[in-house]
């Protein structure tokens, strides 16, 4: 296991969040952060109907190399990430920036071996997540998160001094690492994000992963994930 | 589980007490005929999946409608048009309200004609525009609500010394029927909308209140008809109940009325949205057709959910509340408080009202909360209106005076995320389900005690219903008030800027930064970045948990999670460890915003950037 400061993140349905981090803390963690978010499903059916989200929770915890570990195992084993639809954990190598250790070199690189996938953040404007999940699924991955969000503020022209806040969506997709060039290399052409203004992909290290649809079908071989 | 399995839950949770109730008095307490037992069942399976329709359809045409509208209206560039806009917007959505226009024809019978139905259909509507263009300038303007509705009341108030107790009932009931189960849901997203489109540091607190400011236009409007007509009495009695018979008959004769009605509702909205974007959005196909979709689902949930709320449930309230009534004085006090606290919940705006709250502040407030204050509102409303309709010698305004002087009173110590919610529960709160099933209940009350006036006390009662919620989310939120962390927020200190020397690095490698800070201090984050030479900027809502900040509410002990902001920066390899000190740095945000950086290499495309496009394929 690799032992660095991550942040380590949870996906579960609407609700249950708090019971997660309740758990999280029994295994010592110091606390943790909520975010609303949208997930989606794939039916046909359901897709006719306008039917394709359901409700998540998206929490965060600092975590460090072992309680990292423990994270995964213990919530993954209590919240039964290893079935379908209970929920998704992933740790993203994230440091911790203090004035102390502000002078630190990163240690850590993209294409770090140890890193078996990656999550892809894609920033667009509101109501384009829709078409990036589209983008992603067509390029092999299974399926988004949806983080509601606003940009920084810019001025309006308008009678009110308002600063127009412009509505952003987060899309947020984890992939083994093999596929997330092609996936990223998709939605940045299908959304035209070389163009200026219609938004941004980054791609973030994952360190460890559970709940995810690989891992079952490993599981289900009889490997390990 | 898909978003709609997660509703139909929702709405079946709140449905079944209701149920479960109403069938314990019919089967231990009181005799019904097998007919309304049985169409009351039927009526609560088709309102469970008319409710759920009809949410799923608010979500998916009304939530984006109001948001386009809102960018509309705020982006204008004349004072003048936004006014007339809003005007309309708010005199087309009630002048088509079918409950308005039956309040309008009973006006006039009871006034014996003197009072046509199309003037006070007219006025209420411009009342409501009125108040609602009034409403939208005061979100722009960022003008305290407390203020604007403790003055908005107090006219009101001082109107209510002029005009006889049955224009109080009416002018109140007017509120009610403008607040339909249309009107409220766009409102709120109107709401909503703005407010996030304004944005700024009271978003929150400014996402609730239309409503609110919406349902003070009618009670105006019908004081000042009373006051200039000089109208000051209505006679006549309410005309013989006829019981409707068999099981399906009254549910299919329900619905072609009930299409229509909705139809004409739903209209007004559509057409100005289709208008609009005619000429101004232009929205992509994609969204369109989800948005009709939505205005198909809200149509048929709505025609689904008021045809099983008047043909299984009228007869059943009215029943239960005559033999009640016969039986035990105290027992209606009692089952009317019961119902009360149970019956709101099915409101199909209580349910949006309660999504909204949930989006907006992150999770903070849960909604659990607010639905049980709502509940004990609406309970004890009921409860007084039943004393009311059993002791004859108390009046309607013992309890709406203090009840709305308190609340102008409280809303000025409330936490101001409540007083929005406040003002906005008591137009939600009288929905259709108080319309019908509990004015119902209400009224078969007064017709088996003789002291009552079926008219008068019917009225009064979505008067109490549109009052008492108010007070006592306004009770919740001093509460929450007194129990916050006081915040004293200094001015930011100016700041130095870094000098950022530009050097030459592979484009791709950024680093991204997550910031996490109490909720307000994201504007802060965004500006010392920006001086540090970050550009742009995502801002998220969420709620999260230091050990030492969870308040706990005594008695119902539901923990509160203090509300958080998460700014994602992508920033420069050369410049982000200049950002992130620079933010570790700055005292206030350390201090107050309780700030924690964190950052990951990361490989961002951004505009322009070329890519390798072999990168990371391993």
């Amino acid at each position: 296991m690799i032992s660095i400061e991550t942040l380590f993140f949870t996906i579960v349905n609407r609700g249950k969040a708090n019971a997660v981090l309740r758990k999280a803390k029994e295994c010592g963690a110091t606390g943790g952060t909520i975010l609303l978010g949208e997930g989606t499903v794939q039916s046909k059916l359901l897709d006719i109907m306008g039917m394709t989200e359901t409700r998540k929770e998206i929490l965060i915890i600092p975590a460090s190399g072992e309680l990292d570990a423990t994270l995964h195992e213990i919530l993954s084993d209590t919240f039964k990430f290893s079935k379908r639809n209970k929920g998704i954990a992933f740790s993203v190598p994230f440091r911790r920036w203090t004035l102390d250790a502000s002078e630190q070199e990163h240690n850590i690189s993209l294409d770090d071996d140890r890193f078996s996938h990656c999550c892809l953040f894609t920033i667009v404007d509101k109501g384009r997540s829709k078409d990036c999940i589209t983008s992603a699924r067509a390029a092999g991955a299974r399926g988004g998160t949806v983080i509601r969000g606003h940009g920084a503020g810019v001025p309006a022209d308008s009678y009110f001094p308002l600063a127009i806040e412009p509505q952003k969506d987060t899309v947020l997709v984890i992939t083994r690492k093999d596929k997330a060039a092609a996936i990223r290399e998709r939605i940045f052409s299908d959304l035209e994000l070389d163009k200026p203004g219609n938004g941004i992909i980054f791609t973030l290290p994952v360190s460890n992963t559970s709940g995810l649809v690989e891992n079952r079908i490993q599981e289900r071989k009889g490997g390990t994930p | 589980m898909s978003l709609l399995f997660d509703k139909t839950k929702d709405v079946a949770k709140t449905l079944l007490p209701v149920v479960a109730l109403v069938l314990f008095i019919s089967f231990v307490i009181v005799d019904v005929e097998t007919d309304v037992i049985i169409r009351f069942i039927v009526g609560s399976v088709l309102l469970l999946i008319g409710l759920t329709i009809f949410l799923w359809g608010v979500d998916l045409a009304m939530n984006p409608i109001g948001e386009h509208m809102s960018m509309e209206v705020a982006t204008s560039k004349s004072p003048i048009k936004i006014a007339i806009l809003s005007f309309f917007l708010g005199f087309l959505i009630t002048v088509a309200e079918p409950d308005l226009l039956i309040l309008g024809d009973q006006v006039e019978g009871a006034s014996g004609g003197t009072l046509k139905s199309f003037i006070i259909v007219y006025m209420v509507s411009i009342g409501v525009g009125v108040m609602v263009s009034l409403g939208i300038f005061r979100l722009l303007r960022n003008k305290r609500l407390n203020m604007f509705m403790a003055i908005t009341y107090g006219i009101i108030l001082v109107l209510a010394i002029l005009v006889s107790q049955e224009f109080l009932a009416i002018a109140f009931d007017a509120s009610g029927a403008t607040t339909g189960a249309l009107t409220t849901p766009f409102v709120l997203a109107l709401s909503l909308g703005l407010s996030n489109v304004k944005g700024g540091k009271n978003t929150e607190e400014n996402s609730f209140g239309l409503v609110g400011i919406m349902s003070a236009g009618p009670i105006l409007a019908v004081m000042l008809l009373s006051i200039i007509t000089r109208q000051k009495h209505i006679q006549g009695d309410a005309g013989e109940y006829i019981f409707q018979k068999g099981v399906l008959g009254p549910i299919l004769d329900a619905i072609p009325q009930l299409f229509i009605e909705s139809l004409l509702a739903l209209l007004p909205i559509t057409i100005l949205f289709f208008i609009f974007n005619f000429t101004k959005f232009k929205i992509k196909k994609g969204e369109m057709i989800t948005i009709i979709k939505g205005l198909i689902f809200t149509l048929i949930g709505l025609v689904i959910f008021l045809t099983a709320v008047n043909s299984g449930f009228m007869d059943m309230g009215r029943i239960l509340g005559m033999e009640i009534a016969k039986m035990n004085k105290g027992l209606l006090i009692g089952l009317g408080f019961a119902l009360g606290l149970i019956v709101v919940l099915v409101e199909p705006a209580v349910h949006v009202l309660g999504e909204q709250i949930e989006e907006v502040t992150g999770g903070h407030i849960p909604i659990n909360l607010i639905r049980t204050t709502l509940s004990i509102g609406v309970g004890s409303a009921i409860a007084l209106s039943m004393v009311r309709i059993v002791v004859p010698e108390v009046k309607l305004w013992y309890f709406l005076l203090p009840g709305f002087l308190i609340a102008i009173i409280l809303s000025f110590k409330s936490n101001p995320v409540f007083v929005g919610i406040a003002y906005d529960a008591g137009g939600v709160a009288s929905g259709p389900m108080t319309a019908t099933f509990v004015l119902a209940f209400a009224q078969g009350a007064a017709t088996r005690i003789d002291t009552a006036n079926v008219l008068v006390d019917g009225f009064g009662v979505i008067a109490m219903v549109a009052m008492a919620p108010v007070l006592s989310i306004m009770i919740l939120g001093t509460i929450f008030q007194r129990k916050k962390v006081v915040e004293h927020p200094h001015d930011i200190e100016d700041k130095e800027t870094v000098a950022v020397a530009p050097t030459n690095m592979d484009d791709l490698y950024h680093d991204c930064l997550l910031v996490i800070v109490n909720r307000g201090y994201a504007e802060n984050v965004v500006d010392v970045a920006r001086q540090a030479g970050a550009t742009g900027a995502t801002i998220f809502h969420g709620r999260g948990t230091g050990d030492h900040h969870t308040v706990k509410l005594p008695i119902i002990n539901i923990e509160l999670q203090p509300e958080k902001e998460i700014v994602c920066l992508i920033t420069g390899t050369d410049i982000s460890a200049d950002v992130a000190s620079g933010l570790v740095k700055d005292s206030q945000l350390e201090q107050e915003g309780e700030i924690a950086v964190y950052i990951s290499p990361t490989v961002a495309m951004i505009k322009n950037l070329k890519f390798d496009n072999n990168f990371l394929a391993d």
